[in-house]
């Protein structure tokens, strides 16, 4: 190896100011982002599952709700009421926590915790990844829609609110796959994990309206908070905006994100 | 000042039944410009010590203040001051070894350019140059183990923390390794290490102390700790650090079916 040099900007490297939040989570998005881009396989799932179920479910169920004789489908097709939930299940895979196990278990985890960089930018940093990632899916998915003719009644604004919501969705489910993987510090308790999860997107108005749901399942779905995520997408694709679905989606997403960021903190702030 | 000091440093884990004392009451002292080696068996509370000094681990009792900071009251400030490489090379194996030192120094405070010339200024350093934008994935053991040291140095910290940073390289690597160490050493770096190799120990650090079921059982330089040993037996041979080691731990060394053992 060749002598150290110390050169004139020491000081400067040995003083640089901290970074502050935001601008330590875009440096690790980023490093996150350069990572989804070198693994594209992990992205496929990500895409095909819920296009599959979407396939799957329309070829089901569309002759039953017919266009012209289904209110709640608004002159779209079975399909355009089924995208919502395809794009939720593309944001529900967690793909960050089972990223940070590795980290974990190779000991990068440590490395990032011993430099002096906020907290919360340790957890944020995947999330803002997963939130680009799972905007690029979303799109790609309601592109493939669009070409099927489903529309977005909400136009090119109501397609953006959409995006943004589902890459939302995205950040909180991936943060609180996250707080178990700090939690287990293991992948397979950390996928185990996501099958407890899972089923919330299915306590949903999923395949018809909720009040055309069996009553038990009509409670299910209004103490889950997923349904009116789902609401609040499918209100945008079917119906244009409607204030009152978007502020219950846009609420539950908010407050899941900051129970999940207060919990994170705690959880790496502890973390031994 | 001193670059590192521990009063009383105690880490103890689970409760009641469960409880197990890792570390009962460690004092350190080390002074700024040393190499202080911290030798101990396997589970003697080498590691959790190093934890506790770098912030990576929250202290149950005791204090410790490295660089003059209070780890915990200011981890932050203390964080600014040490570089830590640990037993696992921890590295990023999807990122190219030039992304890891740009990112580290980014993490650090750096503008771009400087992250970037600092980092072309390490890549050089420990010799990956070549092997600057080839994934670490592909890199062999000792290149990682370089790597490492390196993000561990973008910031110049004060003190360095090395935990068992030669474990598994073969002799080659070894050697460079300590080369390096030295060299940052003579730049005014002190240095934290911990090794189980009591060669490593004896070449490298000025002075060590050696730990065994959470307590540190002998403390001094290499030639004072041999010294005493040889004092206090009656030995006419010079004692080796080997034999300071066995000796401050109550190991022996046996001979059993044609291999040397250390048993207790």
């Amino acid at each position: 190896m060749t002598a150290i040099a110390r050169s004139d900007d020491t000081v400067s490297r040995r003083d640089a100011p901290a970074n502050g939040l935001v601008k330590d989570s875009m440096i690790l998005g980023g490093r996150a982002v350069r990572e989804a881009l070198r693994t594209p396989d992990s992205l496929l799932p990500t895409m095909f599952i819920p296009l599959f179920f979407l396939v799957v479910n329309v070829g089901q169920a569309a002759r039953i709700f017919p266009s012209s004789d289904t209110p709640f489908l608004e002159g779209q097709s079975y399909g355009a009421f089924q995208l919502p939930a395809s794009l939720l299940l593309s944001a529900s895979f967690g793909a960050a926590a089972l990223y940070l196990v590795e980290e974990i278990e190779g000991g990068y985890f440590d490395k990032l915790r011993a430099a002096p960089i906020s907290r919360m930018a340790l957890v944020l940093g995947r999330l803002y990844a997963e939130f680009l990632k799972t905007a690029v899916v979303a799109t790609v998915m309601v592109g493939l829609a669009l070409a099927f003719g489903i529309r977005i009644a909400s136009g090119v604004a109501g397609f953006v609110v959409l995006l943004v919501l589902v890459s939302a969705w995205a950040m909180v489910f991936s943060g609180f796959m996250q707080l178990i993987a700090l939690k287990s510090r293991s992948a397979a308790a950390t996928q185990g994990a996501s099958m407890v999860f899972f089923p919330l997107l299915f306590l949903t108005p999923n395949f018809v309206p909720r009040d055309q749901l069996t009553r038990p399942m009509e409670i299910a779905a209004t103490i889950n908070p997923v349904t009116y995520v789902m609401e609040a997408c499918r209100s945008l694709i079917l119906h244009g905006f409607d204030g009152a679905a978007l502020g219950k989606g846009f609420a539950v997403v908010a407050v899941a994100m900051a129970l999940m960021l207060t919990l994170s903190v705690r959880m790496v702030n502890g973390y031994d | 000042m001193s670059a590192i000091t521990a009063t009383g440093l105690q880490k103890t884990y689970g409760d009641g039944d469960k409880r197990v004392e890792a570390v009962r009451g460690v004092d350190l002292d080390v002074e700024r410009g040393e190499i202080f080696g911290f030798l101990g068996p396997n589970g003697a509370g080498k590691s959790t010590t190093v934890r506790m000094l770098t912030t990576l681990m929250t202290i149950t009792a005791g204090r410790a203040l490295v660089g003059g900071i209070d780890v915990t009251a200011d981890p932050h400030g203390a964080r600014r001051k040490i570089g830590v490489a640990l037993q696992e090379a921890g590295l990023d194996l999807r990122q190219t070894g030039r992304e890891i030192l740009t990112l580290q120094a980014r993490l650090f405070g750096m503008n771009p350019a400087t992250a970037k010339g600092r980092a072309a200024e390490l890549l050089e350093l420990v010799e990956l140059d070549d092997a600057a934008d080839r994934r670490v994935k592909g890199y062999s053991g000792g290149m990682k183990r370089r790597l490492d040291l390196a993000s561990a140095l973008v910031h110049e910290p004060d003190v360095l923390f090395l935990d068992e940073p030669t474990t598994g390289l073969d002799p080659a690597s070894r050697i460079t390794v300590w080369d390096e160490v030295r060299r940052i050493n003579q730049l005014g770096t002190t240095v934290f290490l911990t090794t189980q190799y009591l060669e490593e120990a004896d070449q490298l650090c000025n002075r060590l102390a050696i730990i065994d079921d959470g307590r540190i059982i002998r403390e001094g330089t290499p030639s004072s700790l041999k010294r005493e040993l040889r004092d206090r037996t009656g030995s006419d041979a010079d004692p080796t650090l080997d034999d300071v080691f066995l000796d401050a731990t109550g190991r022996t060394r046996e001979k059993l079916a044609g291999e040397v053992k250390e048993v207790r």
